[in-house]
């Protein structure tokens, strides 16, 4: 069952719309200017005439000048390709307010990449084709979180080359970070790294004698949760995030981390200051 | 404290049992996590095996420990000692009926009744005995266990086996002696049976024990709660009508348990079921004063006929139940016969031996008629046969004269103070043994034989294979003893009750002339019970006696009389008050026959375990799983 979105806090905060890398893009004819010569307005350079070349093209004043029929050639405008990897495992349903927090998370940056023009993506899986996202609300059909793996532990996901790429997941599987950000990143133009957990699995606390159950049924442990325990695994939950920051840094990319129970508009100013989102 | 059951204290090793499997295997309340490994590294095993954790003192642990204990108290019976004993108190009754004989200091007829109508304060045994039980369950306490026995030839129980004390007093109330006179020992061997080891017994009667079968042991406590009174009681009755003038006669005997002679009112009225249930006033036949002799004397009352039942009474005394009695006027069997046999000696005999008895008209359609062996069957009437019968009843062979010795089947009713001393059997022919059951023999040939076969009807036959001509059977004595069995025996099959005036506990037989078609009842007075809607009915007279009906659905089939009449037990003058023996009371502990409710400790010990299982239950539960 997808999570019950406020979208109301998700459209006030939906003033946002991720930053487009400075590196050239590639995409459909856009609004943005593209790696290659096109049909926009900004001059780009000269060259020899050949038959073939558009005649409205041919620079009249240079052959005035020098007698050479030559074309001028213009950067072309594009429209840039989002490809936004959410991992829709059950470990993102752990908590009511950790499905909550996801499902906000994804509508948000869902909404920033269509109100840019972007050709955007949802892509779940290596075996499921992507799918075009329209409008910010389509993503509700694909929060309903019941994989068994999210889409960031797959090895070969289709990702279209010189997209911009968010990846939204908990990371909370053993994996290295060096390989699942320089995969993320692979042929793309941009990376934008977001980790959604809850507080309880940033920062437990002591609890006492729990039986810790995997929801993506990767076994049961019993532990008793006491102050070394809780020490242990922050020191160790701490590691893991900064291996990710340190992997996306080093593969250019940007890293986020987001609390459940953050409201939009605080996930987007820091999505923001991560260089991941920018005012419209 | 202590323990009914000291061996379920080995419940308590469950205590280690599970601080060990939450030593080895904690059970935690389930927590739902994203991932696994990060808490792993806190679960390894060290390269030297597994090490001791120290036992986590859990909520979940302390409540199972706390179960298990109280569970374990509970098995093993623990109980606050003083509370969890009691004592067993087995009461015999004497339910016999001269415990409601009326201790009227007056002694006149009026103070009788009017204690009569207050039974349960009248100076009766039965109350004196109430009170003695009501005062013995007050010191047993409500948590004493009490058995109630009440006498009789079959003993009943009217509370118990082991019932709190609590519950003898609706019973008490209830109780009603009604019994002829009995011997309590029957009533002695249930009620000792009954205390066994443990119990405390009473027997309650208004005499001492007749010291052969009644004798009580040690231990045992007769308390005799009566008291020696005169009394005049109606000891025996007799309804008769003479055949030949149809003048009733009510025939009386009645004895005066005293030194002196007692003057008695004695009052005859026509009986009705609706009388007896005194909604109406009765129509009074005959009212006269009698002085009855010390003793045994007779009272001989005239009664004009067709009057169905009358209810003939002495003036009250000490005891009611002796003083009247209900007559119903009997309506003799007659049994019409026929006598067809041809004419010659066998015919005469008959004749003579018929003239004999009383109760028989000749005529037809009859009851029992007398043929020759070969004349046609008579549909629906007993037949008796004489001479060689037809084939294929008979088969091919001279004919033999024989002297004896004859075998007869003594316990068939037709052959009942039969001998065949001296008598030659004459004309004896061999018989198919198939088509007849033989009643009397000579060597190999049947002298007398039933069936119903041999007539080809289904009402019994008699074949007597005899040649009256020649035989000296009818000059014998056993002649008119085997007409006069033969008539008796049909008489018995007659539609109608075999008697018209029972005493109580006397079986009474009612034979109907068909299949009843609603279902049959005995009503008596407020008593009805239901009767097994047969041909031949057969049921006890009941207690206390009075004009009982027997119905067929709403229809009032036959009625009947049903007195006590019990010359035993009207002798009051035996009675006395007096206690034999003392009681040996045990006080043993029954903490489970006591049951849970007096035991505040078990209710303790049972709401502990229960609270400490459910929140145990909710602790470990799903929905205990954090939001």
């Amino acid at each position: 069952m997808p999570p019950a979105i406020d979208w109301a806090a998700v459209e006030a905060a939906a003033s946002w719309r991720l930053v487009v890398p400075r590196t050239p893009l590639s995409g459909r004819v856009g609004e943005r200017l593209g790696a290659g010569t096109g049909s926009s307005l900004e001059f780009q350079d000269h060259r020899p005439y050949a038959p073939g070349d558009d005649l409205r093209h041919v620079d009249w004043r240079a052959y005035a000048r020098s007698d050479v029929l030559s074309v001028r050639l213009y950067r072309e405008e594009i429209a840039p390709r989002v490809d936004l990897v959410i991992d829709r495992s059950r470990s993102m349903t752990a908590t009511a307010a950790k499905h909550q927090a996801y499902g906000e998370l994804v509508a948000l940056l869902a909404s920033a990449a269509t109100s840019m023009s972007a050709d955007t993506r949802l892509v779940t899986g290596a075996a499921v084709p992507a799918v075009p996202l329209h409008r910010a609300a389509d993503v509700e059909r694909f929060l309903d979180c019941d994989e068994s793996s999210g889409a960031v532990e797959e090895p070969r996901l289709r990702l279209r080359r010189q997209s911009m790429r968010v990846a939204v997941s908990d990371f909370l599987f053993p994996h290295d970070p060096d390989l699942v950000v320089g995969r993320l990143a692979r042929d793309g133009a941009s990376l934008a790294i977001v980790q959604l957990t809850t507080r309880d699995e940033a920062e437990p606390e002591i609890e006492g004698g729990r039986r810790l159950v995997d929801v993506e049924g990767r076994g049961e442990l019993d532990v008793t949760i006491d102050a070394r325990t809780v020490a242990e695994y922050r020191a160790r939950f701490s590691r893991l995030r900064q291996g990710l920051s340190r992997a996306a840094r080093r593969a250019g990319a940007a890293f986020v981390h987001v609390t459940a129970g953050m409201p939009p508009r605080q996930v987007a100013r820091a999505l923001a200051d991560a260089g991941v989102l920018e005012p419209r | 404290m202590t323990f009914a059951s000291p061996l379920g204290l080995l419940a308590l090793l469950a205590i280690p049992a599970i601080v060990a499997i939450h030593l080895l295997r904690r059970r935690f309340p389930v927590r739902p996590v994203a991932g696994l490994f990060l808490w792993q590294a806190a679960h390894e095993i060290p390269d030297g095996g597994r090490r001791i954790d120290k036992l986590p003192w859990t909520l979940s642990l302390l409540l199972e420990c706390l179960a298990a204990l109280a569970l374990a108290l509970l098995i093993a019976g623990a109980a606050l000692a003083p509370a969890a004993s009691s004592e067993h108190l087995v009461v015999l009754l004497d339910d016999s009926v001269s415990m409601t004989a009326i201790d009227s200091r007056s002694g006149d007829s009026r103070s009788v009744r009017l204690q009569a109508d207050q039974a349960d304060q009248a100076a009766t045994p039965r109350v004196r005995a109430i009170a003695r039980v009501r005062d013995e369950v007050s010191r047993i306490g409500p948590r004493g266990r009490i058995t109630i026995v009440r006498s009789g030839e079959r003993p009943a129980l009217i509370v118990g086996p082991a019932a709190f004390s609590a519950e003898a007093e609706s019973a008490l109330a209830a109780w009603t002696p009604e019994a002829r006179r009995h011997s309590l020992s029957a009533g002695l061997r249930l009620a000792r049976e009954l205390a066994g080891e443990s119990g405390s017994l009473l027997i309650l009667s208004d005499r001492r024990p007749d010291g052969t079968s009644e004798r009580i042991v040690p231990g045992e406590t007769w308390a005799a709660v009566g008291v020696a009174l005169p009394n005049v009681g109606i000891v025996d009755a007799h309804r008769s009508v003479d055949a030949d003038t149809k003048q009733g006669r009510l025939s009386l005997t009645v004895r005066n348990y005293s030194d002196a002679p007692a003057r008695r009112v004695l009052r005859l009225v026509r009986s009705t079921a609706e009388r007896t249930n005194e909604s109406s006033s009765p129509t009074e036949l005959l009212a006269r004063n009698v002085d009855v002799a010390v003793g045994t004397s007779s009272i001989s009352i005239p009664l004009p006929a067709a009057i169905p039942a009358v209810r003939v009474a002495l003036s009250d005394d000490a005891l009611l139940s002796d003083n009247a009695a209900v007559l119903v006027e009997p309506r003799p069997q007659v049994v019409v016969v026929d006598n067809r046999l041809s004419d010659g000696r066998g015919r005469s005999a008959l004749e003579k031996a018929l003239g004999a008895l009383a109760g028989i008209v000749q005529g037809s359609p009859a009851h029992l008629a007398f043929l020759d062996a070969g004349t046609a069957p008579s549909p629906g009437v007993w037949q008796a046969r004489f001479g060689r019968p037809p084939p294929p009843l008979a088969r091919e062979g001279p004919s033999e004269d024989l002297i004896g010795p004859f075998v007869l089947e003594k316990r068939h009713p037709l052959l009942q103070g039969v001998t065949l001393a001296g008598v030659v059997w004459t004309g004896v022919v061999p018989l198919d043994p198939g088509g007849a059951h033989p009643l009397a023999s000579g060597g190999d040939r049947a002298l007398i034989a039933s069936s119903a076969q041999a007539a080809g009807a289904a009402d019994p036959t008699f074949l007597f294979n005899v040649d009256l001509e020649r035989t000296n059977l009818i000059r014998s004595p056993d002649w008119p003893i085997l007409i006069s069995n033969l008539v008796e025996m049909r008489r018995r099959e007659l539609p109608g009750p075999e008697r018209w005036n029972y005493r109580v506990g006397e079986w009474v037989r009612v034979r109907f002339d068909r299949q009843p078609a609603a279902p049959l009842r005995l009503r008596m007075g407020a008593f009805t019970r239901d009767l097994p809607a047969t041909r031949l009915v057969e049921f006890v007279a009941p207690a206390p006696g009075g004009l009982a009906q027997v119905l067929e659905g709403d229809q009032v089939r036959y009625e009947i009389g049903i007195n006590p009449l019990d010359e035993a037990e009207g002798d009051l003058r035996r009675a006395s008050t007096e206690t034999i023996g003392t009681f040996e009371t045990v006080r043993q502990e029954r903490a489970l026959e006591s049951g849970p409710a007096f035991d505040p400790l078990f209710w303790l010990l049972l709401a502990t375990c229960t609270a400490a299982m459910f929140g145990n239950w909710w602790l470990l539960s799903p929905r205990r799983v954090r939001a």
